[in-house]
């Protein structure tokens, strides 16, 4: 087990080079001088100039990647051209904001997706199943802006019971929490009743049930253990997702998160701040994936005994 | 059993993590109801820095207004007064010579010296950001502790308006120093609020500096908050969580205007938004052809549509409130028929195929009338939507054919307004984006940075204005209001033309 842990962080390495070659890549590419950008749409080209010069931008693509991989294997990832901080200065002091809305958001989704997903796949067809099915439905195509909007006027602006946005204290979290909750429960939903369905047909269901285990035990540890594999992934995959930003609802609930950090210096061509962000969000979406791998271990000795 | 409960322990613990997590964020209320000291201060994005050497972005600017003064300040009419320096006078046409009030206390408890003002404008000539702003400085010389004398390369009539700018804001020498590379997240300044605490995307906090040289404010505390959405600003002012949001969205003017515990406030800006034609390219190499397209663009339509009425027509390159403003001039008012006459004068009777270059949805709003206004005078135009960065590296390059831009004129001096834009050593990615040049503008816009007569230089300007409005290298469309809602209990708040407003006169009532 070890062993595979630390292999999996060993591949982290490729991971990161390829991620940083393919983002600074892109970023040298497209056009727009970042220079010009922080200048403004009238600065004399002699300023320009000097300011490439400073950011270094006038040397050979090559020559600038390495320099930023030599850098930043010594831990230094330079400082956003357009604040001039250091950047995962930058990131740390945004990533409470998000990590505290995940954690939130996917437990808003955990409560409400796996539930209902149970209940759903035990009384596939009736009422509660159709109608849980239609909310997931619309869970997952509501966009999340509008949604969050909706949930603003209701709850801020109408009944004035939660604060409109920012992050100020647990009552500012409940709104983006249910905004990013219900479109993660709606996906938790499917695939637990999906995955449940699938369970309660085997045979061995069949014989827990024959053997006169009452219902409820047979629901709940032997067909949700066995189910919960592909729900556990679905959960990894948006927490993951999640940490990396979640940029409509941060923009919504003016939310001071990772992802509005990464778009803003995606505009503004901030090269540093972008591959910073990027190699953060790649790291910690590893890490979860691993988190997740290692849970699988725990809920299925089956899976434990592959990983050598 | 065991696995289920290993299951439980890493579910209760992550449950555990989360609400302490949460507890965390959670701080004591603002503060009591009741005495109410403090305001909530809402804009569109984060500061970059608070070193205003550093960034010269309007949002930055909002917060170091309220931390820093300047030598000399413009009011909201745009008249300049004494700052941090008590008198100037000019001793000849490159020497100003600068007296220094007495007394001035930084945050950091320093006192004010004229090395700190030196130091500053040193400093301040160096930065790749704002230099442009003192470029016709050559030189900053101490006399004694209270006296600086600047001297300009050439006669350099509106330097009181660039020593007015708020990215020309007096440092402390020693609070830089000791900073060093974080000074921008640790400002000292003399200015009525003191920094205390950023959180990086959320707020900005000042307090109250009780020694501030002309009294403390009657605020306690401001909070800056960074609200990018809009209509999430409106909504904020509505339940009451901001005091003051910047920008309200044209679709929200009236809801906050009809709301009982809100105002909202419209003043004039120093900004023009305008079409600007490439004269370098055909077929807007011609006069007629400028001249013909300005004449089939009706800004009253623009105005109405896109801006619910914020904004007013333009007849010049500069807004009423800058310094040599042409009231006088003719602008070219909606004439279709005239338009169709100039365009078969000029030989392209069928009209033509164009592009039009833009970049932001506020421009596409624009772009798309404009093209349907351009139709019926037979101008086939496409628009072509840009990313910023990608706009204003190949406009500067002169790719573009039509394109729409704003300018604002920050200093409220002509010389800004107008030499960037039109000066043919401007050309390109020195603002002057419509590559016009005309030898008789290039004089007149010398001839106004050096003249010293006040007069003389306003008839410059305005001669300049005319000009260049009739070469028409780009049609003005509008000047836009700026606004802000506020809460009705806000008191002596206004908004600056230049864009970044004081808070150090608001009461409540």
């Amino acid at each position: 087990m070890h062993k595979y842990i630390l292999h999996r962080l060993l591949l982290l390495i490729p991971v990161i080079l390829g991620v940083t070659f393919i983002v600074y890549s892109i970023m040298y590419l497209t056009p727009g001088d970042p220079a010009q950008i922080i200048l403004g749409e009238s600065a004399p080209p002699e300023k320009v100039e000097q300011l490439r010069e400073e950011m270094g931008l006038n040397d050979p693509f090559i020559v600038q990647y390495f320099r930023f991989i030599k850098n930043g294997l010594k831990g230094d990832f330079g400082r956003s051209y357009s604040t001039r901080r250091p950047v995962f200065e930058e990131i740390f002091a945004r990533f409470p904001a998000t990590l505290k809305l995940t954690i939130a958001g996917v437990l808003v989704a955990i409560i409400i997706g796996i539930p209902v997903g149970i209940i759903s796949a035990t009384k596939q067809y009736s009422l509660f199943d159709n109608v849980s099915m239609v909310g997931a439905l619309l869970g997952v195509s509501m966009p999340n802006f509008w949604f969050g909007l909706m949930l603003v006027l209701v709850f801020s602006v109408t009944l004035k019971w939660l604060p409109s946005g920012g992050d100020n204290g647990l009552s500012s979290l409940v709104l983006p929490a249910i905004t990013l909750g219900t479109s993660a429960a709606a996906l938790i939903t499917r695939m637990t009743r999906s995955s449940m369905l699938e369970v309660i047909r085997q045979d061995y269901i069949r014989t827990a049930r024959a053997k006169g285990v009452l219902e409820k035990k047979v629901i709940n540890k032997h067909a949700l253990k066995n189910a919960l594999i592909p729900i556990i992934t679905v959960v990894g995959l948006q927490f993951g997702y999640l940490l990396g930003g979640a940029v409509l609802t941060e923009t919504v609930f003016s939310w001071p998160g990772v992802g509005r950090l990464l778009v803003d210096a995606i505009r503004q061509k901030d090269t540093p701040m972008v591959l910073a962000s990027v190699v953060f969000v790649s790291v910690t979406f590893s890490f979860v994936n691993l988190m997740v791998d290692i849970l699988y271990a725990y809920v299925d000795p089956r899976i434990k005994s592959q990983y050598k | 059993m065991i696995r289920n409960k290993k299951l439980f322990l890493v579910v209760t613990s992550i449950l555990v993590l989360a609400l302490a997590l949460a507890g965390c964020g959670q701080k004591p209320a603002e503060e009591a109801k009741g005495q109410k000291d403090t305001i909530v201060v809402a804009q569109s994005a984060d500061a970059k820095s608070l070193d205003p050497h550093a960034t010269n972005d309007s949002t930055s600017s909002n917060v170091m207004t309220q931390i820093y003064d300047t030598l000399v300040y413009a009011t909201e009419d745009m008249e300049i007064q004494p700052g941090l320096a008590e008198s100037w006078n000019q001793v000849d046409d490159t020497t100003w010579e600068f007296n220094i009030r007495k007394g001035v206390k930084f945050h950091n408890g320093e006192e004010l010296k004229a090395s700190d003002v030196k130091f500053t404008l040193d400093r301040m000539m160096k930065s790749s950001k704002v230099s442009h702003i003192v470029e016709a400085i050559d030189s900053v010389e101490v006399v004694d502790d209270y006296k600086v004398v600047i001297k300009t390369k050439e006669p350099f009539s509106p330097l009181l308006a660039h020593l007015a700018h708020s990215a020309a804001g007096i440092l402390n020498e020693k609070a830089v120093k000791e900073a060093g590379d974080n000074y921008g997240q640790n400002p000292v300044g003399t200015g009525p609020f003191k920094f205390v605490s950023w959180e990086a995307g959320d707020k900005i906090t000042l307090e109250r500096f009780d020694d501030y040289f002309r009294g403390p404010a009657k605020l306690k505390k401001v909070i800056f908050r960074v609200v990018p959405e809009g209509t999430n600003r409106t909504i904020g002012l509505e339940t009451g969580e901001i005091d003051i949001a910047y920008g309200i969205e044209p679709i929200d003017k009236d809801r906050v205007a009809n709301h009982e515990n809100l105002q909202l406030i419209e003043a004039p800006s120093l900004g023009m938004y305008y079409i600007g034609f490439n004269c370098e390219k055909a077929p807007f190499d011609n006069k007629l052809v400028r001249q013909a397209v300005s004449y089939a663009i009706n800004p009253d339509d623009i105005i109405e549509a896109v801006l619910s009425g914020s904004g007013f027509k333009a007849n010049s390159p500069i807004a009423p409130g800058v310094f040599g403003y042409n009231d006088k001039l003719n602008r070219y008012e909606y004439n279709p028929e005239k338009a169709k006459e100039l365009l078969k004068e000029a030989g392209y009777e069928n009209g033509f195929k164009t592009e039009l270059w833009i970049s932001g949805s506020l421009a596409n709003q624009i772009a798309q009338i404009v093209q349907a206004q351009l139709k019926e005078i037979g101008i086939d135009v496409s628009i072509e939507s840009l990313e910023w960065g990608t706009y204003i590296d190949r406009t500067a390059k002169g790719e573009q054919e039509m394109f729409f831009l704003g300018w604002t004129t920050v200093t409220g001096d002509a010389d800004y307004g107008l030499y960037p834009l039109f000066h043919s050593s401007a050309k390109g990615s020195a603002g002057n984006r419509s590559f016009y040049g005309n030898p008789e503008v290039d004089k007149l816009l010398e001839q106004g940075k050096v003249a010293t007569d006040i007069e003389k230089r306003e008839e410059i300007y305005k001669k300049a204005q005319e000009l260049i409005m009739e070469d028409a290298p780009i049609f003005p469309l509008f000047y836009k209001l700026q606004n802000a809602g506020t809460q009705k209990f806000i008191k002596g708040f206004k908004l600056h033309p230049a864009g970044h407003h004081k808070l150090y006169n608001i009461y409540f009532e």
